[in-house]
């Protein structure tokens, strides 16, 4: 069933597991580079060392930013944060997904609902939907960007597995387990969830550099961690104004995140099988 | 390359994967084909009124309220309650929702927390927004569509390779990202193009150039997305019968493509494309800031501050209907496609 | 930087009522509008494109409502006229009106402009001013606007061209608050026609839309030759935008860029940095009548551990003044004797231990992003405190709710105002005690009885002592510390010529601007 327009698929084995490996190994570094940012730095986060928007020199390789404070410095401190909440959410939504999933399969009611709920939710611009959790919990900071990217993020991450999970339901085995008396949870968690492993890990990845998308954007949009937290996306935010001045003020964050988005989702798409990663990405 | 051809026979997920397998289960819908608009119709415009509800208690759960947050220094709590009154805030929550739905229905958006007409507030900025989308949405459907191709063309060669590496990089970088590297790079260093949109007499961007900026910084992360769904959706339909039956019939690969493959895939790329239309009228809130566009996502960023229920709420009506409308057709496109080929 | 709220200018109640009140001015900070300004004679024509912040979504038309945007003001301040406007040798010059107080300082009767029309040929009335005040006073922001006039009865026409205005005490500085808001319409404007009034401005409006503009010049003018045929005001969200626009070309000024643009344009030749010395006070407010900073020692403390030229270098970059914990510093009275306040952390440290602070407690000031740089400064001046032992965390709060839980109770918090040309203002308004904006519950026998000696007498040198002794009870124990004072920087072409140097919305004035 080979044709031009399909390729044999990469041979299974040490070759394939290299492959894998290569791609992993950036965003693994970067995301240890970024946990480990605050012990390299040289400042303290909020230490003014140079003039506001000073070109890169001593003391600042990077320049300063709009309070004079060391550009490299704020990077190193600006990633742990970010990459947390990005974790936490795209655990938690990958979580409560391939749960929720699992039930709206095995029953319809709870199916339709899960439906209704992500149409709803299709037509509420995430951007428009962060700003309005937000914005009902002042002070709610970073903790608000979470829920808010953890709510949102959920139907949609609910549909998917429910769509990988309905065949698996239709299978003899889960049907069987349901009729010898087994709980929906014992079938939901014995029976299906172990069969949509690949899926679930492709979600995660997906959910991931979304999560990285969504609080990057809520960081720009200044709702979220709060000055003078170093957030990468706040930098930007903050430093844009002296972009002509010290452009490197604005461009080693926005490569920053550039780079943790691109390097993270290359390991995601290489840990699961292409079908998978296909499954999570058809609406 | 592998990851994007079709799925391998015997993985634990390879039976739903087909595009569209689970969407069609969704909607079987024999019903002939007016009730079935109708009944489409008819869902989106339910789901519409359930978020606006949603919408509507979020921002009466926001702390303080248009009166306060339009009040002058200095002004004491009685100054405030007049305001409020003068606002109709002091009216029941549940009152002023009626009257704004039922308002909605004859057109009256109703009045901003300072006074001014929603509806034309919103006259101008709606449209400019409108274009920006349309014109992003264009743009990426046909770059996507154009790269999908050319990359199944080829597969496992080094162009599928670099289209698949790029794209899945591009969705994942934000748009403000894009829009900071698109002004440094097209305007400020260049002088290419201008900066910032400037309105005319008549409230729309005073010279055309000073729309591909923000339409480009737009279409670069959703055409990463849409690339990725019609490589996907080509590879499924290399493996149906048919498709394979024409290549082995030996007619060139483009027009097995153009002719066979795209044909089956719409379905999987109207669904795609549709679900991007709710994020790009998300970006333009910061497209629209960043580059002075007097669109509806500038309004929205305002408004949001000073906590304009109903300003928010219009906008919330505008971009919810917009994104409606692309969802219903991309329904009709699917049930036609689907329909025709069942 | 905020790029976002800083036009809440109005709105979040920084300039509510009088704090629009530019300061008289020597207008000495500029140079190269001064090199070029001396260029030559003013020509007539040209059109002036120029930018001016704002918001989409808080749009007002109605001169007498509640302005957010720079943009929509600056619009209203070209077509309306106001009864007095800010003025470069006395802080408070006559426009549509001039006046004359009673002996007790009471009543003040304005006398309407000879040649003042309307935009349709319509001449302006006693009755349009009353009937504007009026409009002004209903509002609910008026009694806020028009200080001491109790109600819309206190304002009264006499003759054809004579308003009287009552005020509930004296207050020798009425005039200065009728410089804001006291925008004149022709007398029953239905509300349903305001955006299209005539005004009796310098300028025409041509077309308005979401916020852009196009004036053209009103050859009728009773206030003199205007040099412009046409200005055209683009609204921009974000000083960054504005900044870019003005880069590219696309706009001949940028009114109130802030200080980070005029660093970028300072390589610049094609591009004039028009300082305005004296725009912004950003004060840290300590609360004096109890809580961790009621004691005095404290609060002189405090106000030695700031490094005042580090904060005017870094949150202001550069572009301001350090100040002497003396509010009102535009004023022609502003005691700049008192020796200047330095950073002596030693002595700081004795004070508090003197006054037994706690210094294991880490004390929150709150801060907001309404205008540039607070919260830097906020941020920077918790970074200091640090050095000195005191353990400060910044929070930031959304500007409404700022106003509702934090301004005028909170122990700790900086604001900001935009009217810094009268010691009398912030005494009468913010240090007075029982006064409606007491910021930090101030409540000092002596210095209520100083300010009653001030503004009840008509002996000049009595009031200047007057003055001077309020400025020392300031400097030595008010709520306040002021660590600077902020330059208002507009950016513009080399062409533009005469653009107005006066602080805070003296700045609108356009009608003596001319293109070389």
């Amino acid at each position: 069933m080979s044709t031009a327009l399909t390729t044999a698929r990469a041979p299974r084995g040490s070759a394939g597991r290299g492959r894998v490996i290569r791609r992993l190994v950036p965003g693994v570094l970067l995301v240890l580079l970024a946990l480990i940012g605050p012990f390299l730095a040289a400042h303290p986060l909020d230490k003014p060392v140079t003039a506001p928007f000073a070109t890169a020199g001593d003391g600042a390789p990077l320049g300063g930013d709009q309070l004079g404070r060391d550009v490299l410095s704020r990077l190193l401190h600006g990633g742990t944060a970010l990459i947390g909440s990005a974790l936490l959410v795209a655990a938690v939504v990958t979580a409560l997904a391939a749960l929720a999933g699992c039930f709206a399969v095995l029953h319809p009611a709870v199916g339709r609902a899960v439906e209704r709920t992500a149409d709803v939710f299709i037509l509420l611009p995430p951007i428009l939907g962060i700003m309005l959790i937000a914005l009902a919990w002042p002070g709610g900071g970073r903790w608000a960007v979470i829920s808010a990217a953890i709510i949102l993020g959920t139907p949609y991450a609910v549909r998917i597995v429910a769509g990988a999970a309905a065949p698996l339901a239709d299978a003899g085995y889960v049907e069987a387990a349901l009729a010898g008396g087994e709980s929906l949870i014992y079938t939901a968690t014995r029976e299906l969830l172990p069969n949509l492993r690949s899926t679930i890990l492709a979600l995660f990845g997906l959910r991931f550099v979304e999560a990285v998308y969504v609080i990057s954007m809520a960081g720009f949009l200044q709702i979220g961690p709060q000055p003078p937290a170093a957030d990468w996306a706040l930098m930007i935010r903050e430093n844009s104004s002296g972009i002509l001045l010290n452009p490197w003020a604005v461009v080693a964050p926005s490569l920053a995140i550039a780079a943790l988005a691109i390097s993270v989702n290359l390991a995601a798409t290489s840990l699961a099988p292409r079908s998978a990663r296909k499954a999570v990405i058809t609406p | 390359m592998a990851e994007l051809s079709h799925a391998p026979k015997g993985s634990a997920v390879a039976a739903p994967a087909g595009t569209g397998a689970a969407t069609a289960r969704r909607r079987p819908l024999p019903i002939p084909h007016l009730g079935r608009f109708a009944a489409a119709v008819g869902r989106r415009v339910l789901m519409l009124a359930i978020l606006l509800a949603l919408v509507f208690a979020a921002v009466e759960l926001l702390p303080g309220d248009a009166a306060t947050a339009t009040s002058e220094r200095g002004e004491s709590a009685a100054d405030i309650a007049a305001r409020r009154h003068l606002l109709g805030l002091d009216r029941p929550v549940w009152e002023r929702f009626w009257d704004w739905m039922a308002g909605l229905f004859t057109g009256d958006l109703g009045v901003s927390a300072r006074g001014e007409k929603i509806t034309q507030m919103l006259a101008d900025p709606f449209p400019n927004t409108l274009l920006l989308a349309a014109l992003a949405f264009v743009l990426t459907a046909v770059a996507s569509v154009a790269l999908g191709c050319w990359a199944a063309a080829r597969p496992g060669r080094l162009i599928d390779r670099v289209i698949g590496h790029a794209s899945t990089s591009a969705f994942a970088i934000p748009e403000f990202v894009v829009s900071v590297g698109l002004l440094m790079l097209l305007s400020l260093w260049t002088g290419w193009l201008p900066a910032v949109t400037v309105a005319g007499a008549d409230g729309r961007p005073a010279t055309w150039t000073m729309l591909i900026t923000p339409v480009l910084a737009l279409v670069i992360p959703q055409t990463g997305w849409n690339t990725t769904i019609v490589r996907g959706a080509l590879a499924d339909q290399a493996a149906t019968p048919h498709v394979e039956a024409a290549h082995l019939d030996g007619l060139p690969v483009r027009r097995v493509i153009w002719r066979h493959a795209l044909p089956g895939a719409v379905p999987a790329i109207a669904t795609g494309l549709a679900t991007s239309t709710g994020m790009l009228l998300g970006g333009t809130v910061v497209v629209e800031t960043l580059f002075n566009y007097p669109g509806i996502g500038s309004v929205l960023a305002s408004a949001v501050s000073t906590r304009d229920t109903p300003l928010i709420a219009g906008v919330v009506v505008c971009a919810g209907t917009a994104i409606s409308l692309v969802l219903l057709t991309a329904d009709l496109v699917r049930a036609r496609v689907l329909g025709s080929h069942a | 930087m905020d790029i976002n709220r800083r036009q809440v200018l109005l709105a979040g109640g920084a300039i509510g009522a009088a704090a629009l009140l530019a300061a008289c001015s020597s207008g000495s900070g500029d140079t190269a509008a001064d090199s070029s300004g001396k260029g030559g004679k003013p020509r007539k024509g040209g059109t002036l494109r120029i930018g001016a912040l704002g918001r989409a979504g808080a749009i007002t038309r109605d001169p007498h409502g509640t302005q957010a945007n720079e943009s929509d003001y600056l619009i209203l301040a070209l077509t309306f006229d106001t009864l007095a406007v800010p003025g470069a040798k006395s802080n408070t010059v006559p426009r549509l009106a001039s006046w004359e107080p009673s002996a007790d300082l009471k009543t003040w009767r304005f006398k309407v402009a000879k040649g003042a029309v309307f935009h349709d040929g319509t001449p302006a009335t006693a009755d349009d001013v009353v009937w504007s005040l009026r409009r002004l006073r209903n509002t609910p922001a008026g009694a806020a606007r028009l200080p001491g006039v109790k109600n819309a009865d206190s304002i009264t026409a006499e003759g054809a061209d004579t308003v009287v205005v009552v005020s509930e005490y004296a207050n020798a500085d009425f005039p200065l608050m009728t410089r804001f808001a006291t925008f004149v319409m022709k007398k029953d404007t239905p509300d349903k026609a305001v955006a299209k009034a005539p005004g009796t401005g310098p300028f025409k409006l041509d077309w308005y839309r979401n916020g852009n503009a196009r004036l053209v010049r009103n050859d009728k003018w009773y206030g003199g030759t205007v040099y412009l045929d046409a200005i055209e005001v683009t609204m921009f969200e974000t000083p960054q935008a504005m900044a870019n626009a003005l880069f590219a070309g696309q706009i001949d000024v940028a009114s109130n860029a802030g200080p980070i643009a005029a660093r970028t344009a300072e390589s610049r030749k094609d591009i004039q940095v028009v300082r305005r010395p004296d725009d912004m006070s950003m004060p840290i407010v300590m609360r004096t009548a109890d809580g961790p900073f009621a004691d005095p020692r404290v609060r002189e403390a405090m106000r030695l551990v700031v490094d005042r030229e580090a904060m005017v270098k870094q949150a202001l970059s550069g572009y301001g003044n350090v100040a002497n914990d003396i509010m009102g510093t535009g004023d022609p009275d502003y005691a700049k004797d008192i020796p200047q306040r330095k950073r002596d952390l030693a002595k700081a440290k004795q004070l508090l231990e003197d006054a037994k602070f706690d210094l294991s407690k880490t004390y929150e000031l709150y801060t907001t992003e309404d205008v540039s740089g607070i919260a830097d400064s906020a941020t920077l001046f918790a970074s200091q405190a640090r050095e000195a032992g005191i353990k400060i965390k910044v929070v930031k709060q959304e500007s409404g709710t700022f106003y509702e839980k934090t301004w005028l109770k909170g122990d700790l918090y900086t604001n900001y105002w935009g009217t810094n040309d009268s010691v009398l203002f912030f005494a009468s308004k913010t240090l007075l005690s029982g006064a409606g904006q007491n910021e930090s519950g101030f409540d000092d026998k002596e210095f209520d009885a100083t300010y009653r000696k001030a503004i009840g007498t008509t002996d000049k040198q009595a009031r200047a002592k007057a003055l001077h002794e309020l400025q020392q009870i300031e400097y030595d124990r008010s709520g306040y510390l002021l660590w600077g004072m902020a330059d208002g920087v507009d950016l513009a072409a080399a062409k533009v010529q005469d653009l107005p140097k006066l602080p805070g919305y003296g700045r609108v004035q356009l009608e003596n601007v001319w293109l070389s």
